[in-house]
């Protein structure tokens, strides 16, 4: 499955998403590479009710997933009665179009 | 570095204003703060304008250019300054440090931005343009959206209640009445905007756990310093009013990254370089000009800032403690949940505030006796902030 890539700093092993040039914990340059893994938990939500223009929908579902190695990001939640905590799978869809085009990105069903 | 003396200040009501382009706001904010200072036609060496978007909102660049042909300010040095919501406040710690530091005498801050050139969902998504553009664009993220994420944890964490965030929206939309130059002149009840069984047709959610009465206006308007040397200051005819602290410091770009989401740590290190350059603490402060573009900010900035432990801010807020004649007033004009929220024209808008009640002359509003104020400007979701501590001169 195509996902984000993420970034583990190969001084000091802080995961980060995004990318930065030089690790937020010790400067180190050189990172492995890494996918986040296919579960994690929600750390925190919104349900947006104005979305932004080019975006003709409600109550769509945004929150923060930890995934069960570590790395952290935003992405699509596709359920009506999220809570914190919940375990989620992810996916890789599309989350929007921009310009005629599907963009894709993270999205997150509930799972065991 | 010299003392920098705020000598005038100037700003234009905020509101939807059809009639006037961005640079006729910026005009006239910063003729008023000229007249307002008495500086007639003395030169003025520097202009700084503080505006986010105006190539997205009004397809018009290189503003302060613009600007310095429009007040015949020629041959005067002039910069934009961005920096998201708080490019006014980032506007004005450039003007200061020209001054400052002797590379200037006069400078003219104007911060500005005409947002209701463009329709709503537009201004939200040029707005959700300072997110991050694959991390949280493309998901469709807004600036709301990135107050619910925050105020579910903070909420949660520190028991604050949707009834806490309704008090923040009531007290500052009643502080807005008495400010002829604020957006929202409307008074509001619990009733109307939470606790009555309709009283989510009056407040959607606009991203929950954030209804709209949680949520700034969108609105067009200018505000504008001039910023000199005391000794300059004392040959013109306002009470000297100094800026005595400036504080800035940046955190990561995404909410998700902070250790703690509910941290905002560039609050507290702004706030606390300001306090320190100005060699005063919380307690010294008067008066407060916090960026509650949420009612949730208000609440969070007013612990980080450290006016209140952690937690107690909205306990103080219950108390009525940060109401006009409470203990520490804050946002007397109304803040940016009444005064509005032009995104370039705030962090000014703060600091004229803060001048006006220094100076004793903010009307029905007036903090009884404020000689320190206090300002905080919050930039992106508070990834850059600016924090300022104004003194009257005895
Ligand atoms: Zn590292």
């Amino acid at each position: 499955m195509k996902t984000i890539t993420a970034y583990k700093c190969n001084k000091c092993g802080l995961v980060m998403y995004p990318y930065h040039d030089r690790c937020l914990n010790c400067k180190g340059r050189d990172f492995k590479e890494i996918a986040p893994t296919s579960k994690g938990k929600l750390l925190t939500y919104t349900v947006i009710e104005q979305l932004p223009w080019g975006m003709d929908e409600r109550g769509r579902v945004l929150g923060v997933v930890e995934f069960d190695n570590g790395v952290k990001a935003l992405g699509l939640i596709k359920d009506d009665a999220p809570r914190i905590g919940m375990k989620l799978k992810v996916n890789w869809e599309p989350v929007r179009e921009m310009g005629g085009e599907e963009i894709f990105g993270l999205t997150f069903v509930k799972t065991k | 570095m010299r003392p920098v003396v705020v000598a005038g200040v100037g700003m234009i009501p905020f509101e939807r204003r059809d009639e006037d382009s961005l640079m006729d706001m910026l005009a006239t904010a910063g003729l008023n703060a000229m007249d307002d200072a008495g500086l007639g036609d003395r030169p003025i060496d520097s202009v700084y304008v503080g505006n986010m978007a105006s190539g997205l909102f009004n397809h018009q660049v290189s503003v302060a250019s613009a600007l310095v042909d429009r007040l015949s300010l020629l041959p005067a040095a002039a910069d934009r300054v961005e920096n998201g919501p708080a490019s006014g406040g980032s506007a004005i710690k450039n003007g200061f440090l020209a001054v400052a530091s002797g590379f200037n005498d006069v400078v003219l801050v104007v911060g500005g931005e005409k947002m209701r050139e463009v329709i709503g969902p537009k201004a939200t998504d040029i707005v959700a343009c300072m997110t991050h553009p694959q991390a949280e664009y493309i998901y469709g993220v807004t600036l709301p959206a990135m107050a619910g994420m925050f105020a579910r944890l903070y909420m949660e964490k520190y028991g604050v209640t949707r009834e806490h965030l309704s008090m923040v929206a009531i007290k500052n939309q009643t502080n807005g009445l008495l400010n002829p130059y604020a957006h929202i002149q409307m008074k509001i009840t619990m009733e109307g905007i939470l606790s009555h069984p309709q009283s989510h047709i009056n407040s959607p959610v606009v991203a929950d756990p954030i209804h709209l009465y949680d949520c700034c206006p969108v609105s067009d308007g200018a505000a504008a310093v001039l910023l000199t040397t005391e000794e300059i200051a004392n040959k013109l005819k306002k009470p000297l009013v100094t800026i005595d602290g400036i504080g800035q410091a940046t955190d990561t770009h995404t909410l998700q990254e902070r250790s703690d989401p509910t941290d905002l740590k560039a609050v507290t290190l702004a706030s606390e370089q300001a306090f320190k350059m100005a060699g005063i603490k919380p307690k010294d402060i008067d008066v407060a000009e916090l960026h509650d573009a949420f009612t949730i900010l208000e609440i969070a900035e007013s612990e980080h800032a450290g006016f209140f432990p952690k937690g107690e801010g909205a306990k103080a807020l219950e108390r009525g403690e940060t109401q006009i004649g409470g203990k520490l007033p804050i946002n007397p004009s109304g803040g940016l949940k009444a005064r509005g929220h032009p995104v370039g024209a705030t962090g000014v808008a703060q600091v004229v505030e803060l001048v006006w009640q220094l100076r004793g002359e903010a009307g029905e509003r007036q903090v009884k006796g404020a000689a320190n104020g206090f300002s905080l400007n919050f930039g992106g979701f508070g990834n850059n902030v600016l924090a300022f501590v104004l003194r009257r001169k005895s």
